[in-house]
């Protein structure tokens, strides 16, 4: 007997279904369970439960809501800086047409690369002494000394130079994305508008932007809930250093959970933050895919 | 003349081209005499290409460059690596980094275990994600959409919200430090990603295809493995891609669930850092042996699917 095609939709979406909410949806479940209890860092020790005691905790302490303000602040800047870059890459490459192909896929080599290997890489071309970028801004005659800026132990910059190796990693998928919409753009609209005396900026913002509004969209949702979550190249380059001026959230609920051995206050941290991710990303959702309409 | 009545036209419907570009792209017919549909930004102009050119050239040379230094910094001395002032090119070329890096106890091992995970999460990733993202698009149940909806919120949980939980269930079930319990991890990242990939690579297949193979007797499963599978085979190449990458790459599961025994690579250069003071000529070395094989496997899968 045949089942009916419901059913079968079903019995394939099954294997996958089951696979997130076991290896998903239960770890968060632990993790926001935990959240109402104060675990002892030590395997089998005590938990008492303590309700939303963690939570007050977080909320009271100066290193959770800062770790917050500057998870949004580098979160801005990254998605800012991307999306700049990677329009004028997408721009540039779309002008010159066929003939630039292999450089595109040549632009895209970051994307391969580990982000701990770039936040080491960036390490060492930021680092003070023999830091390679001091240096040559010294020898262009822009800065008096090459040590004359801390990219990483100056707190009051270092959490945009820890942003750096981010960046340099993924303006290539910027690049990728509003590349392939501005394929979708009819050039005749563009012949027109320059037919009608349109010039770049007035084209740029007229009617390219406008177009590529859905795109630009979903890449800057996708790249924004990306760069809340850093943590591989702000470890490797800083360790949220110096003096947690460069400590994001992802790292703060890492150190509270590892290195402070508090997993309860760490859990606490990290429903809210998942909470937070969570609206942000049904308020982009909901506006950018309109469920229902499509899909 | 032609092309002004049609542009006349086209000004004059703004906010439906805005709203819908792909359906303005639809309505316009298509020309022989260009290829593309894109002349309208391409330059023409001699002069403004090669000022195009020269830009596209510093910025490749600008973006490419942190990754040739540190391929020439892996090829320096140690005195010549933190030498103040460093210098670009090496003053002499060694192999003394490599030699020290892979000697190294445990980088091996490393580079084995990152290869099985990686290979483990991309099967597990595909065999989840193909039935799954045929299952949406083609049948567009109420279920399949809330299920992609689902699949897209996971992809905003951060790891390292449930990287603690999930090493203790894989402790509990006698998988602690092992490349299968990382691998599992690191399919929670890629298996949300390769839905959305696969569906977006079905959605593009006729449905006639499997109903044509239906009629001449396929079962629904037959169909879809014997007629839709290899016309999507391209798209299977590029969501095992994107998930091969993700399990290589990731390193903050792969540091909070293994220990000696199912160590991945960029664990083992993280740790260069602390457990071995500054020696930065073998973690370069290391950084790039991990780096370029995946660049070429990649460039060379994608300029095969290009000619295909």
């Amino acid at each position: 007997m045949r089942i009916s095609d419901r059913r079968f939709a079903l019995f394939l979406m099954t294997p996958a279904a089951l696979f997130l909410a076991i290896f998903v949806a239960f770890p968060l479940f632990r993790l926001v369970a935990d959240s109402f209890y104060k675990i002892s860092p030590i395997a089998g020790g005590p938990r008492d439960f303590v309700g939303l005691d963690n939570y007050f905790r977080a909320f009271a302490s100066e290193a959770f809501t800062g770790a917050g303000w500057r998870t949004l602040a580098y979160t801005l800047v990254v998605v800012t800086l991307e999306f700049a870059l990677g329009l004028g890459m997408a721009l540039l490459f779309t002008m010159l047409g066929r003939s630039s192909q292999i450089w595109r896929t040549v632009f895209m080599y970051p994307l391969m690369i580990a982000p701990i290997v770039a936040g080491l890489l960036w390490k060492f071309l930021m680092i003070d002494n023999f830091g390679l970028i001091g240096t040559l801004l010294h020898q262009a005659g822009i800065l008096g000394n090459p040590n004359q800026i801390g990219w990483l132990s100056d707190p009051g910059i270092v959490l945009y130079s820890v942003a750096i190796p981010d960046i340099w990693l993924t303006t290539s998928f910027m690049c990728l994305v509003l590349f392939a919409g501005l394929q979708n753009i009819p050039g005749d609209l563009i012949e027109a508008a320059r037919l009608d005396g349109a010039r770049a900026p007035a084209l740029l913002f007229r009617i390219i932007l406008p177009l590529l509004r859905p795109v630009i969209a979903v890449a800057l949702v996708v790249r924004g809930i990306d760069a809340a979550r850093a943590f591989d190249t702000i470890l490797i380059q800083t360790n949220g250093g110096p003096q947690s001026a460069s400590e994001t959230m992802s790292l703060l609920i890492y150190r509270t959970m590892i290195r402070f051995g508090d997993p309860g206050l760490a859990s606490a941290m990290g429903t809210i933050y998942l909470l937070a991710m969570l609206a942000v990303a049904f308020v982009a959702v909901s506006t950018i895919w309109r469920p229902g309409k499509d899909t | 003349m032609r092309l002004a009545e049609r542009t006349k036209h086209d000004g004059g419907t703004p906010a439906t081209a805005s709203a819908a570009p792909s359906a303005a792209a639809a309505v316009v017919p298509p020309r022989k005499r260009r290829s593309v549909n894109r002349e309208g930004l391409e330059a023409g102009r001699r002069s403004t290409r090669t000022l195009l050119w020269i830009l596209l050239a510093a910025a490749m040379v600008l973006y490419g460059f942190p990754f040739l230094y540190l391929l020439f910094t892996s090829f320096k001395t140690p005195i010549d690596t933190i030498a103040v002032p460093p210098t670009i090119l090496p003053r002499e070329w060694t192999l003394e980094n490599y030699v020290n890096a892979l000697g190294r106890s445990g980088v091996p091992a490393s580079f084995i275990n990152s290869i099985q995970t990686a290979i483990i999460s991309t099967v597990l990733s595909l065999v989840l994600a193909v039935p799954a993202a045929y299952g949406i698009t083609r049948y567009k149940t109420l279920s399949g959409r809330i299920f992609i909806m689902a699949a897209l919120v996971t992809r905003m949980v951060p790891p390292v919200a449930i990287g603690i939980p999930l090493a203790s269930m894989m402790g509990s079930v006698g998988l602690a430090d092992t490349p299968i319990a990382l691998s599992i991890a690191h399919t929670t990242i890629s298996l949300p990603l390769s839905i959305w990939l696969m569906s977006s690579f079905f959605e593009a297949v006729p449905k006639d295809l499997e109903e044509a193979a239906t009629v001449d007797g396929c079962s629904r499963l037959g169909a879809l493995w014997r007629v839709v599978i290899p016309v999507v085979s391209g798209g299977i190449a590029v969501t095992a891609i994107f998930a091969f990458l993700a399990s290589w790459n990731e390193f903050l599961f792969a540091l909070l669930m293994t220990a000696i025994r199912s160590q991945t690579t960029p664990v083992v250069i993280a740790n260069f850092q602390t457990q071995f003071g500054l020696d930065w000529g073998s973690m370069t070395a290391l950084a790039a042996v991990y780096s370029i094989p995946v660049i070429l496997l990649t460039f060379s899968c994608s300029a095969r699917s290009w000619r295909a």
